[in-house]
């Protein structure tokens, strides 16, 4: 009976019902953030869907030979920013311009197909930038079989400026809600200090040093924490899988589901629950220095 | 053995008391009383390192709780077991709860064995299956034989009583007589501090000791009992 008293999971020993009704409003709230952070890992905000409509084009000189032209496409698509390369020959061009421009068939007529063939070009979309477009760019120009670069001119720098605000602005509206987190957690890890503030008060008077039992709160919280936003997260992934699978048009703006399964996603995910972890115990530490604080 | 030297509290803008002296040997019964507000809940405060004194200092053991090592008087308070007078705080809980706090505090019991010495502590102090009981709704006397059955549940070296025997009430004055007898003969030690001593236990202690507004009595050992058990 003299041995060191474990103070691990104290507020679970000491009240149950309430860390288990706070747990389920917390593992609801990390599923709904859990979903909106993988949404956003996934589009980069709204990088996707500007990666998806944006695309450039090098128009090639006439005459090029289409074995030529393809390996030029392999090569472009080999570039770190490109996310494809696709070479359209004089004919597949000619018959994209009849769809845009149905009733100009006469023009081929006079002096038979007019439109060279081109190469489309699409961004991945984490480098989507003005620096790697650029850098696309100057390479193909550097390329005498390419005639022309049709890389947005001037209203590409707008356009990201407009994207990487638009990107700003989701992740901002995410980071609210991972403010309403923490302060949610703190005053429900207040309201739980005042209410085990006899229990407190007892273990201290019996020897137990206030600092260890709120830094082994702290640790239990961040735990607690990284667990329940782990177990959110997973569930929030698995609600924007299905999501993604019953509507595709989302797939234009937040990807294919596979990508849920990527290494890079997976590595986002656990930073997400370790930052969860991290505010649930600052959480703890703050509610329980308001609590004590409030009590003098 | 607890003593305290020169001792002095300051409270409310006065001197309350100052220079006074202790000694508690180990394994005895120690009796405090004293009128009301005179500070017997701030002396015991004192001798279980919750409270700094003004002036003076506490000694267990050969050490200094208050100058010196922390530790020291941080596991000196995991030895001590409490009874406050005072047990409205705590009215939300049930007895379960109390018992379950203490457990806590006592560290490294088991369920089993948690429960086991529940009961037959329960039962001892007259209040058996009252685990889902609330505080709140218990008695004076009630209340207090469940707080010094949890507070026994972790085997204190050193009981401290605030109230005790009063709140208890006459009907378990012998039950209290008897297990502070045993507990003394176990080599634990227990400081009483009340209004007043009763009658009987005082005539079986003897001459009391005045100590500033107090009075100190020694109550007899198992073996002085045996000559002369109030009764």
């Amino acid at each position: 009976m003299s041995e060191r008293p474990s103070l691990w999971w104290i507020d679970w020993r000491l009240s149950r019902r309430s860390v288990v009704r706070e747990a389920i409003g917390r593992f609801l709230f990390l599923c709904l953030l859990g979903f909106v952070f993988l949404s956003l890992v996934l589009s980069g905000g709204v990088s996707r869907l500007l990666a998806d409509r944006y695309a450039m084009t090098a128009v090639l000189r006439a005459e090029v030979p289409s074995a030529e032209a393809e390996g030029l496409a392999r090569k472009v698509a080999a570039l770190p920013p490109v996310r494809s390369a696709a070479y359209r020959d004089p004919e597949a061009a000619w018959k994209e311009f009849l769809r845009a421009y149905p009733g100009l068939d006469p023009l081929r007529g006079v002096g038979g197909n007019p439109l060279p063939g081109y190469i489309e070009i699409r961004f991945r979309p984490d480098r989507l930038t003005g620096a790697d477009v650029d850098l696309v760019t100057s390479a193909l120009r550097s390329v005498s079989l390419v005639d022309q670069v049709l890389a947005g001119g001037e209203g590409l720098p707008r356009l990201l400026r407009a994207g990487r605000l638009a990107s700003r602005v989701c992740w901002g509206i995410f980071g609210a809600f991972l403010a309403g987190f923490f302060l949610f957690g703190r005053l429900q890890e207040r309201a739980r200090a005042v209410v085990l503030a006899g229990d407190f008060t007892f273990l201290a008077e019996r020897g137990v040093p206030a600092g260890r039992l709120a830094v082994l709160r702290a640790a239990g919280a961040a735990v607690s924490g990284f667990l329940l936003a782990a177990a959110g997260t997973a569930a929030g992934g698995g609600a924007l899988f299905l999501s993604l699978r019953t509507f595709p048009f989302l797939k234009v703006v937040i990807g294919p589901p596979s990508d849920l399964l990527l290494p890079r996603t997976v590595a986002a995910a656990v930073l997400f629950s370790l930052g969860a972890a991290l505010l649930s115990s600052s959480a703890s530490l703050l509610g329980w220095r308001a609590a004590r604080s409030g009590r003098k | 053995m607890i003593e305290g030297f020169r001792l002095g509290v300051f409270s409310r803008g006065a001197t309350l008391w100052d220079g006074l002296d202790f000694a508690f040997g180990d394994a005895a019964v120690g009796f405090v009383a004293g009128p009301p507000s005179s500070g017997k809940t701030l002396l015991l405060s004192l001798l279980r390192g919750e409270r700094r004194p003004d002036a003076g200092d506490v000694v267990v053991s050969g050490e200094s709780l208050y100058r010196g090592n922390p530790s020291l008087a941080r596991a000196w308070r995991a030895s001590c077991g409490y009874v406050p007078e005072q047990r409205v705080a705590d009215a939300g809980l049930t007895v379960g709860d109390l018992f379950r706090r203490s457990a806590l505090a006592g560290g490294g019991v088991r369920e089993s064995e948690r429960k086991d010495r529940t009961d037959r502590l329960l039962e001892m102090v007259g209040l058996p299956g009252s685990l889902t009981w609330r505080i709140a709704e218990l008695s004076i006397s009630e209340r207090a034989r469940a707080f010094l059955a949890a507070e026994l549940l972790r085997g204190p070296k050193v009981l401290f009583c605030d109230g005790l025997v009063a709140g208890a009430g006459v009907p378990f004055r012998e039950m209290l007589w008897g297990l502070f007898r045993a507990l003394a003969r176990e080599g634990n030690t227990v400081i009483l501090a009340e209004r007043r001593i009763p009658e009987r236990w005082a005539l079986a202690a003897g001459f009391p000791e005045s100590v500033g507004p107090f009075r100190v009595y020694r109550l007899p050992g198992p073996a002085a009992e045996a000559k002369g058990e109030p009764g």
